[in-house]
């Protein structure tokens, strides 16, 4: 098991009971998908994960061992935008390898892949204030895979993409995380996308926080994703994803009121 | 505004290659700034000219063609180069030792919070104190020379810069932080990475703003206590009911402020061009 969230609590000022006794684990090599309604605590279990946020009770252990500090063997993709303002595309994506003192043949090497990979090959010596919302998103992402974390903790990734772009990677994602090996928690608001993608799908709501249900696409690692959207089971899924995340949504509603 | 070389292409395919709506050049358009700013001032100079000696007494202001021979015969008589470059001196040397001593300063006490906590309250009292009040004190320390010059317009420059680092340093994005400290840096690291750079903006806003000061307080030394250096040509000026060379003395000092400021224009600009740069390309 490569992440093991054991029995934690957790809560905010505001939100003082989100996380009771609360169990997530993800083994290596799994594609996990976390779904549930806006503020019901994903992005803090994604910042548990990645050691930002201290559990009050519970474990949280990484690779075999308790997390301590910050989590480096995770590349993390977050909601927000934190590309470094003054620094040309290509200087962000390969900052995770500067830091890591890898040698700048390297680091070109691997930045040519990888800005290929996300579609920025003519942006990269564009300042992130020149880029749109997408290409951020894509920047971020190019940025959290250059260094081939064991883990990869996505925060709605490809919200920002449009339809033609966000098949692409997920293509790509699927094909690259099977090739590495990379386990990959991923948080998502779309319903199809969690089913295109995941091994198993973790839908979430109330308060405290639960898993309502957990669901495993039953479409295998070498997947292709054209195929998979016409399958019956596909609709099947979706369908009963929509019925689960409004039952979710109600959950987290009554208990927040 | 419009583009001729094209006008005899087909009126479609000049709209495509129009890659921007037309405006005004921004060559042509400082241009004309340019010369309405010349003829502004000199329509000021003429009025002066006129109403010295008519109008106003020329004992209290003087006329531009007195003040222009007193220039001239300080350029030819060493006048303005020995006192400029005394004060060019003591504003580099007080702007240097501020700065740095500001920006250390407000490194250190943003960066690190405690510290900050401590520290803070203690700076913003001594700010409050006038300035001018420790001049007595400069003086007997330091004496006429360089050293009180030096120190006067340090102590002014410290403060704009510290506060600049300070809140520099402060508002640097935690979340940015955080996720420059997931890809592997270490503290070094982030405050090389992230710290500085993101402050940079305050930083050279702050060394900006703080020029000029530097420039102030070692005038005001001058003209406070001293034997040389632009203060003490435009007090001089004053005590010897001389307008004109009070007046050539400032137009020295101004001219001495716009080359300052044109410089570390430039330099700022350049530092920070990434935050100009999708401001260029909309
Ligand atoms: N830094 C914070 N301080 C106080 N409360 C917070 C903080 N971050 C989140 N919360 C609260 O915790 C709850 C869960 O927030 P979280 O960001 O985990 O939601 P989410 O599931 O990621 O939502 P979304 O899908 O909108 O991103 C919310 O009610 C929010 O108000
Ligand atoms: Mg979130």
């Amino acid at each position: 098991m490569l992440l093991d969230i054991h029995d934690v609590y957790f809560g905010y000022q505001n939100e003082v009971e989100l996380l009771q006794g609360f169990d997530l684990h993800v083994e290596r090599g799994e594609f996990v998908a976390l779904l549930g309604p806006s503020g019901c605590g994903k992005s803090t279990l994604m910042n548990l994960a990645a050691g930002l946020l201290k559990p009050l009770g519970g474990t949280v252990d990484f690779d075999g061992g308790p997390l301590k500090g910050l989590n480096r063997e995770v590349g993390y993709m977050t909601q927000g935008d934190t590309l470094l303002p003054w620094a040309s595309v290509a200087k962000n994506i390969t900052l995770p390898l500067e830091l890591r003192n890898i040698p700048k043949a390297e680091r070109e090497e691997r930045l040519d892949r990888v800005i290929r990979l996300v579609n920025l090959a003519d942006a990269r010596d564009k300042f992130p204030s020149e880029l749109s919302g997408g290409m951020k998103r894509r920047a971020l992402l190019a940025r959290s895979i250059i260094y081939d974390p064991q883990m990869l903790l996505m925060d709605e990734p490809f919200g920002a993409l449009d339809a033609q772009l966000r098949e692409v990677m997920h293509q790509e994602l699927l094909s690259t995380v099977a090739r590495t090996g990379q386990s990959v928690l991923f948080i998502t608001h779309d319903i199809s996308e969690s089913i295109l993608l995941a091994d198993r799908i973790l839908v979430l709501g109330g308060l405290p926080l639960r898993v309502m249900e957990e669901i495993r696409p039953p479409y295998g690692k070498d997947r292709i994703l054209a195929k998979v959207r016409t399958e019956d089971s596909y609709f099947q899924l979706e369908r009963h994803l929509r019925d689960l995340l409004r039952q979710a949504d109600a959950a987290t509603k009554a208990a927040k009121s | 505004m419009t583009d001729t070389s094209l006008s005899s292409a087909p009126a479609d395919r000049r709209e495509r290659q129009r890659k921007a709506p037309a405006r005004i050049s921004p060559t042509r358009r400082r241009l004309e700034n340019l010369v309405i700013q010349i003829i502004l001032i000199s329509a000021f100079l003429m009025l002066w000219e006129y109403a010295s000696g008519r109008w106003v007494p020329r004992l209290m202001v003087s006329k531009p063609s007195d003040i222009w021979t007193t220039i001239l015969r300080w350029l030819w008589d060493g006048t303005f180069a020995t006192n400029l470059w005394v004060t060019v001196q003591a504003t580099v040397g007080g702007f240097l030792l501020g700065a740095s001593a500001g920006m250390a300063l407000g490194f250190i006490t943003g960066a690190w919070k405690r510290l900050g906590e401590i520290l803070q309250p203690i700076v913003t009292a001594f700010y409050t104190l006038p300035r001018l009040a420790l001049a007595p004190l400069f003086l007997l320390w330091f004496g006429l020379g360089m050293e009180f010059r030096i120190m006067f317009s340090a102590t002014i420059v410290f403060f704009l810069v510290y506060y600049n680092t300070y809140f520099g340093v402060r508002e640097v994005s935690s979340e940015l932080i955080s996720a420059v400290r997931i890809m592997g840096a270490n503290w070094f690291q982030v405050a090389i990475r992230v710290i500085i750079p993101s402050a940079l903006v305050w930083v050279a806003a702050g060394l900006k703003i703080s020029v000029p000061y530097a420039l102030v307080g070692v005038v005001v030394a001058e003209m406070l206590a001293s034997d040389k250096g632009m203060g003490y040509l435009l007090s001089r000026g004053a005590s010897q009911f001389s307008a004109a060379q009070s007046f050539a003395a400032i137009f020295g000092l101004l001219v001495v402020a716009l080359v300052v400021d044109w410089l570390i224009t430039r330099i700022t600009n350049h530092a920070l061009r990434w935050k100009s740069a999708g401001l260029q390309n909309q």
